[in-house]
């Protein structure tokens, strides 16, 4: 049962700082980033195959976030130039070539079969008991030093201009911002936060396959922040503690419906979709979105 | 060569598809202002309730083509009735939009998942040999394929240059204001504007069906081809989405082979699995430097 709460706790925390990074990039600056799995990806990926290769866990971590925000830096060149609606589906496609790239270049990322034994922090240190519960610590340590820092940046001058550039671009550019490279700043260290949720995520996973990081994942997210309200961080925390108790509660319901497969996971991402749909549609601005900051009609 | 040449046929076929599909996008791209992420589940659509027409009611094919397409019609007009409808009225931002059409993406997906499972499936229809065209092997059922997409492309080309509501459509997609102005009358133009999409895309899926198999992602993993192609033909430009799907089709299925006179450069070859990058590169070049559409749509 601890052992089941410790992965519980675990797996919210790596929506949630996942999530942080999708809400700086479209909480507050508006980019509609549909690939945020594809920071996860090489997040995950370059931790694992770094740390595999005799890297220190820190260096390790250091450059696969610096890999991912690489990565951003290159969509955000490309993209965030042209009008904006064009990002989703640009997004969407370079994520589907990561997964494409993780899934069939065997000798970098052995393809299917996926990555296995790389090491994994605090094993060589405590009893396989302990491993999680740390890893637990460690991440909600990172967590909220990470939640620190991006309420410092938005809420300092930089953030202001990037809530400015959300709600109207010409206004933000007659006054003189450079708002491509707010936006490219945002989109960047967005993919950096996202990056280093991959670490975890591949940590927590102890075996990585192309199939671990599948595009619901992307979805999950933007529920996520969605439910916490778009352009709050706090939101974006009980956003994944709501979204966890979610997944929990299907753990209970009857073996027969339970344990049928593809179509239990159906039917949790039919209501996924249908989540979006309804809090879209009726409550856009999330439980701790703010209503008059949002602008969320034409 | 002829590889080059049996790729050419594959592509114009895999073209033909994303062209009935991307014809449905970019109309209601242009004229609803909704870029419809759903859109490649409605082509599954189409094509599960024409797989459930054909195997279980035991229609032949093509009446069950048209089963699939009304099927998919009905689908779209109830999306209008209860969601697209309201968020319109409440003047709901296209981003708005675009995420609740995520939404409806993942919960059509995964009901088709839940009807009919997630497996791969087949219409129930004898195998025919391909035809041997001077070395092309051309299957039966891709040449199916292109005669009814050039078919429904005749057609869609009648009802926008020929009628009233043709007209209008092509007037509201090139100029929202302007059309609205002229006393077009919207509510109408967007009911079309369904069936259209909603007809074509369908048929889409049904002959996506026969090239392939029935499957419940095959239009998701359409989607990018389909946006590619409205890209590339400017956003609510039918034509334009025509010849910018084939152009991805083909490119996708030429620029992926790797003839064996090559010899020692065929390790430079793009392997088949990056299919999509092509078409995905060929996307973000247009949009680099020719935002509005290689045949000028409006923009």
């Amino acid at each position: 049962m601890f052992a089941y709460i410790t992965s519980l706790v675990i797996f919210a925390g790596i929506l949630a700082l996942f999530s942080l990074g999708l809400n700086l990039q479209w909480g507050f600056a508006g980019l509609v980033n549909f690939g945020h799995i594809a920071f996860m990806t090489v997040g995950a990926y370059s931790t694992v195959l770094l740390t595999l290769n005799g890297v220190p866990f820190l260096l390790a971590v250091a450059i696969a976030s610096g890999l991912s925000a690489l990565l951003g830096l290159i969509i955000a060149g490309i993209t965030l130039r042209l009008r904006d609606d064009y990002l989703a589906v640009v997004t969407i496609g370079i994520s589907e070539i990561i997964r494409l790239i993780s899934k069939n270049e065997e000798w970098l990322t052995r393809g299917t079969r996926g990555i296995q034994s790389y090491p994994i922090p605090f094993a060589k240190m405590v009893t396989i008991d302990w491993q999680k519960p740390l890893l637990a610590v460690l991440l909600i340590f990172v967590i909220a030093v990470i939640y620190w820092r991006l309420e410092w940046l938005v809420r300092s001058p930089w953030g202001r201009v990037l809530k400015a550039i959300r709600e109207d671009e010409e206004v933000a550019k007659a006054l003189g911002k450079n708002v491509f490279w707010y936006k490219v700043q945002a989109f960047v260290i967005g993919g950096a936060i996202a990056g280093l949720s991959g670490s975890f995520y591949a940590w927590q996973l102890t075996t990585i396959y192309p199939e671990s990081f599948q595009q619901e994942l992307t979805f999950q997210a933007w529920t996520i922040v969605t439910i916490g309200g778009a352009g709050s961080n706090f939101g974006v925390l009980i956003g994944s503690v709501i979204f966890q108790i979610y997944n929990v509660i299907f753990r209970f319901l009857p073996d027969s419906i339970r344990l049928d497969g593809g179509k239990f996971e159906a039917i949790q991402l039919m209501l996924i979709g249908l989540t979006l749909i309804l809090l879209m549609v009726w409550r856009p601005q999330g439980i701790l979105g703010n209503k008059d900051e949002l602008t969320l009609t034409r | 060569m002829q590889e080059i040449l049996q790729s050419t046929v594959d592509g114009i076929a895999l073209g033909s598809i994303i062209a009935l599909a991307a014809v449905g996008l970019t109309l209601t791209y242009g004229i609803l202002r909704l870029q419809n992420y759903a859109h490649g589940d409605v082509l599954t659509l189409g094509a599960y309730v024409a797989l459930f027409a054909n195997t279980v009611l035991k229609f032949n094919i093509w009446l069950s083509f048209a089963i699939g397409c009304v099927g998919a019609v009905l689908f779209l007009l109830i999306c209008e009735k209860i969601l697209w409808a309201g968020l319109r009225k409440k003047r709901a931002s296209e981003t708005t939009m675009l995420i609740v059409s995520v939404g409806l993406a993942l919960v059509m997906r995964n009901g088709i998942i839940l009807i009919w499972g997630a497996s791969p499936q087949k219409y129930d229809l004898p195998t025919y040999l391909a035809i041997n065209f001077m070395g092309l092997i051309i299957t039966r059922n891709r040449l199916v394929v292109v005669a009814m997409a050039i078919a429904a492309i005749i057609g869609l080309y009648y009802l926008l240059q020929s009628t009233k509501i043709g007209k209008a459509m092509r007037a509201v997609a090139d100029n929202p204001e302007l059309a609205r102005v002229t006393g077009i009358n919207v509510d109408r133009v967007i009911l079309w504007t369904w069936i259209i999409a909603g007809t074509l895309t369908a048929l889409g899926g049904g002959m996506y069906g026969l090239i392939t198999n029935v499957r419940p992602t095959m239009g998701w993993f359409l989607i990018l081809p389909m946006f590619a192609s409205v890209i590339l033909g400017g956003v609510g430009n039918p034509y334009g989405a025509i010849a910018g799907a084939m152009i991805i089709g083909i490119a996708q299925e030429v620029s992926t082979v790797c003839p064996a006179s090559l010899g020692d450069l065929a390790k430079y070859c793009i392997g088949t699995e990056y299919k999509i990058g092509v078409g995905l590169l060929i996307m973000v070049l247009v949009l680099l430097f020719k935002p509005q559409g290689l045949f000028k749509g409006n923009s």
